[in-house]
């Protein structure tokens, strides 16, 4: 191997192990016995899983994330692909704002869009309540729905839908029976995505959260606050292989994609 | 024979009523300041074969987009079987359609495929099958619907394309430019196919192209279309020998195109005066200025002292085997292409004086200035 070669990994690695071990560390010790933070581990327990089960007001938090994060998904799904149609297939000016645009909720400091969605829900009522956490976060995770539906959109043939509606197909007909299945894996992605990142947001779950729900990552906030005990680093466990199991099938489902989209030509 | 009366809608149906009659009244289309297309007005007997050619950029295109709803002109109507259907939207005309790159839904098998336009009209599984295998027996591809398009080679994908278009026994087939993605093999097979096709199903075809050999060998009539507007619309022998203008002379195969005086009776070409039938003009012609139109396979290549020709330089032989074109300068200038059967012309090199016959009836005259 020559020594660009070897500079080459060793600065990958170096990379690497600059993003993971934080990770490393912090997992390890959700298995610690001791009731505060110790690394390495002291002795080996699972018991604080079953704890972070057997706790009402944890459960209560889960449960309301899932719900948030599943009605995000959702929203921003339908929102982020008849937004990623219109900017591929529609007309051209509004597009070209509309992809500038686009990027903003990407590109702006979070604590930035709290405070904004913060002031704007308190004089709107929606402060603290489902379909605020929903439409703010639907606001974060659609532009990673369309940045991987358009990928996807892009490769299909728009004269499909010319020849579906030749057939005898309406216009939503013809989306819905030959455009919606070949990008339907990317959809897909983009749902898990948008899931991910709802579920995983604290910012704006900081700001909008009322006394009553609070989402998992704004309780483990109060808990680091109060407590600190190894429940913490069990949770980051499981949102961790939550969070990779969820990259790696949106991972396989685009290249799926991929394959589906194809032009029947090659 | 039993899969075409599947398709063409039974036994008890001849083939020459299922197609229907195309009327394009005044067709206007305007991008921006390009009028794409300009009045045109098309009269599409019911059954006809008709090709639609010009250069890109002549609006032919534009036509049939219109004739399949998926372009709304600015002016005009269409009606097709008497019926207005100038704003219905593409998916009630009921209208069939090959497109260009074949169109095919990459996810699903060539029987689906097929089936898709039988299912946008509710018609039940079974029935489904059992029509869209009769459609892939007409086009030749029994046995090919588990497969998925891109299993197929383009010919076969083209075929299905065309067995989904003719399966829901349309009474108009629109194809756009369907053989250009294909090789000149398989695009002669093809057209062979597509003929076929049209004499066994009766249907009304509007075939848009912009290769002549396919317009010709294909069609009943021919529609040359240039800026938007139609130059001439024949069958084509007329095309060929008789062009309505010098596009159109110039569009369809080679033409000579030999400045002249015209007197109103004899063109004066090169010191000599060449006397032409009554018929040769197209149109009027005033006299003077004016431009002789030959067909270089209608020149006769002579001595140069002969007097009924015009003496010319050979300045070019490009040999054809078959054939060999001889193309000479006229002594005024006037450079003239002439193919003779190789076998009949005398050994000739650059430089040979020669003499080029044009025979009575083989020239026309069409006015000098731009039509």
């Amino acid at each position: 191997m020559r020594p660009r070669g070897l500079l080459l990994d060793a600065a990958v690695a170096a990379i690497l192990a600059f993003v993971l071990v934080p990770i490393l560390i912090v997992l390890p010790m959700a298995f610690s016995e001791t009731t505060y933070l110790a690394f390495p581990p002291k002795g080996f327990t699972t018991g604080w899983f079953a704890e972070f089960f057997d706790d009402r007001r944890w459960m209560a938090a889960l449960r309301f994330s899932l719900e948030i994060a599943a009605a995000t998904a959702l929203l921003a799904t339908l929102v982020g692909t008849m937004a990623s149609y219109a900017l591929l297939r529609g007309a051209g000016a509004i597009g070209t704002a509309f992809r500038a645009l686009l990027v903003g909720p990407i590109v702006v400091p979070h604590i930035a869009l709290a405070v904004a969605l913060y002031l704007f829900f308190q004089r709107t009522g929606l402060g603290g309540t489902r379909l605020g956490y929903v439409l703010a976060h639907a606001v974060i995770a659609m532009p990673f729905v369309v940045l991987t539906v358009t990928a996807a959109l892009a490769s299909v043939d728009p004269g499909l839908e010319d020849a579906a509606m030749i057939c005898g197909a309406s216009r939503f007909a013809a989306f819905r029976l030959v455009t919606l299945p070949l990008i339907l894996p990317n959809v897909v992605s983009g749902a898990l995505f948008a899931f991910i990142i709802s579920f995983d947001e604290p910012v704006v779950a900081f700001f909008l959260a009322g006394i009553r729900d609070k989402t998992l990552p704004r309780m483990m906030f109060d808990d680091i606050e109060q407590n600190l005990t190894p429940v913490i680093p069990a949770i980051a466990v499981m949102l961790t292989g939550l969070s990779v199991a969820v990259l790696v099938s949106a991972a396989l489902l685009r290249r799926l994609g991929r394959t589906k989209a194809a032009p029947a030509g090659e | 024979m039993l899969a075409i009366g599947a398709i063409a809608g039974g036994p008890s149906v001849t083939a020459a009523t299922t197609g229907a009659a195309i009327s394009v009244r005044g067709l206007t289309r305007r991008f921006g300041a390009v009028v794409a297309v300009d009045d045109v007005s098309l009269e599409i007997a019911a059954g006809e074969f008709i090709a639609l050619l010009g250069p890109s950029g002549s609006g032919k295109s534009t036509v049939l987009m219109s004739l399949a709803g998926f372009d709304l002109p600015d002016a005009g109507r269409i009606l097709i079987g008497g019926e207005d259907c100038t704003h219905l939207p593409p998916h009630r005309r009921n209208i069939g359609m090959v497109f260009q790159n074949y169109t095919l839904f990459p996810h699903l098998s060539v029987a689906d495929n097929v089936a898709f336009p039988l299912k946008m009209r509710g018609i039940g599984r079974a029935e489904r099958r059992a029509r869209a295998e009769a459609a892939l027996e007409v086009v030749r591809l029994s046995g090919f619907g588990a497969r998925m398009p891109r299993q197929l080679s383009g010919g076969q994908q083209q075929r299905v394309a065309l067995a989904r278009a003719i399966v829901y026994r349309p009474r108009v087939l629109l194809m756009d430019e369907p053989l250009s993605a294909l090789d000149k093999n398989l695009r002669e097979e093809m057209q062979i196919e597509i003929k076929r096709l049209h004499s066994e199903l009766g249907i009304t075809i509007v075939f848009v192209t912009h290769d002549q050999g396919e317009a010709l060998t294909m069609a009943d009539r021919v529609a040359i279309l240039r800026a938007g507007r139609v130059q001439q619309i024949a069958p084509a022998r007329t095309l060929y020998e008789r062009p309505a203008n010098l596009f159109a002379a110039g569009f369809i195969g080679d033409m000579n195109r030999i400045p002249t005086t015209w007197d109103g009776r004899a063109a004066h070409v090169a010191g000599r005066a060449l006397a032409l039938e009554a018929e040769a003009a197209v149109s009027a012609v005033p006299p003077g200025p004016a431009i002789l139109a030959v067909r270089p396979e209608r020149i006769g290549v002579a001595a140069p002292d002969r007097p009924d020709a015009l003496p010319a330089t050979v300045t070019d032989v490009v040999y054809g085997g078959a054939g060999t074109l001889v193309i000479a300068t006229l002594d005024d200038g006037a450079q003239v292409r002439a193919r003779a059967p190789s076998a009949a012309l005398p050994p000739l090199a650059p430089g040979d004086r020669v003499g080029l016959v044009v025979p009575p009836g083989a020239a026309l005259l069409y006015p000098a200035e731009a039509p």
